[in-house]
């Protein structure tokens, strides 16, 4: 089990949450190249190191928020802050 | 407060249990249920008195809940839960404020009794220590895998625990309840709050 430390709800089992993703900042619509936008759709870095990743609250709060995990061992780090959508979806 | 048809239990088949024992499950979805949403930090958040994670016993009687951010349930007698909702949409108009009866729209059930946590630890993945899910404590989970607010209410000093879904999952979460307490010769109470 992956205790996931939500801002709001506190640690909770990850099957409450989903799961979105390495966190990559989104590029203007209106501006980025194809490559950019395929890059931010599709390149993930990938690293057996520490990631900044959102997860959705799907079954608590129901709010997005992005943490540091480390992938290797599944460590959190840095509990973020609520309204912390830096590179986020929500 | 606009008058509700009348309320239809999305319960229509229970269990032959014994009659009494330590754990009971009741139904107690006829019971008014309000859902208020507005943000967190207002003058709607004020007067509900009830931050997320926690709940609040008004004096009329209705039980205030902080379900999410920004959302709360307010449940209890018709009258008692007017107390605490009338005119709250119009507050603070600076405020995006929805105040919905949703008395048809969620199943509502009371699980009692000491090995109350024991069983729900079965079928859901929230810490229900004391320290961790105090009474008056109120949480948003997956309960046999459906999402509910769950809001521990203690009668007498026993645990207890409220638990709403949506109504369509009212006869399944209620079978699934009942699985659950099997081992702890759960039976099925009165239906009500
Ligand atoms: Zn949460």
């Amino acid at each position: 089990m992956l205790l996931v430390p939500c801002p709001y709800c506190g640690p909770r089992n990850s099957v409450d949450l989903r799961y979105g993703g390495e966190s990559q900042p989104r590029p203007d619509p209106a501006t980025a190249t194809p490559e950019q936008w395929r890059g931010y759709l599709y390149r993930r870095d990938n690293p057996a190191d520490w990631l900044r990743e959102n997860w959705y609250c799907r079954s608590g709060c129901r709010r997005w928020f992005t943490v540091e995990r480390n992938t290797a061992t599944n460590e959190f780090r840095h509990p973020p802050m609520p309204g912390d959508k830096r590179g986020g979806k929500a | 407060m606009a008058e509700s048809p009348a309320f239809e239990s999305p319960v229509v088949r229970s269990y032959d249990t014994a009659s009494d024992g330590a754990l009971t499950l009741a139904d107690a979805s006829a019971t008014v249920k309000w859902l208020v949403r507005a943000s967190a930090d207002g003058a709607v958040a004020g007067r509900l008195g009830a931050p997320f994670g926690s709940s609040r016993a008004a004096a009329g009687g209705a039980l205030v809940l902080g379900s999410r951010p920004g959302e709360w349930i307010v449940l209890g007698e018709a009258g008692a839960v007017a107390e605490e909702v009338d005119g709250i949409d119009g507050l603070d108009p600076s405020d995006l404020v929805t105040a919905l009866d949703w008395t048809h729209g969620r199943a509502l059930f009371r699980v009692t009794g000491p090995e109350a946590s024991a069983m729900l630890e079965k079928v859901c993945s929230l810490d229900w220590s004391d320290p961790m899910t105090p009474d008056g404590a109120v949480a948003s989970a997956s309960v046999a895998k459906v999402t509910c607010d769950l809001a521990r209410n203690d009668l007498d000093g026993v645990p207890s625990y409220l638990i709403f879904c949506d109504r369509s999952f009212g006869q399944y979460l209620f079978d699934a309840l009942i699985d659950a307490g099997n081992e702890f010769g759960l039976c099925v109470g009165p239906g009500g709050l």
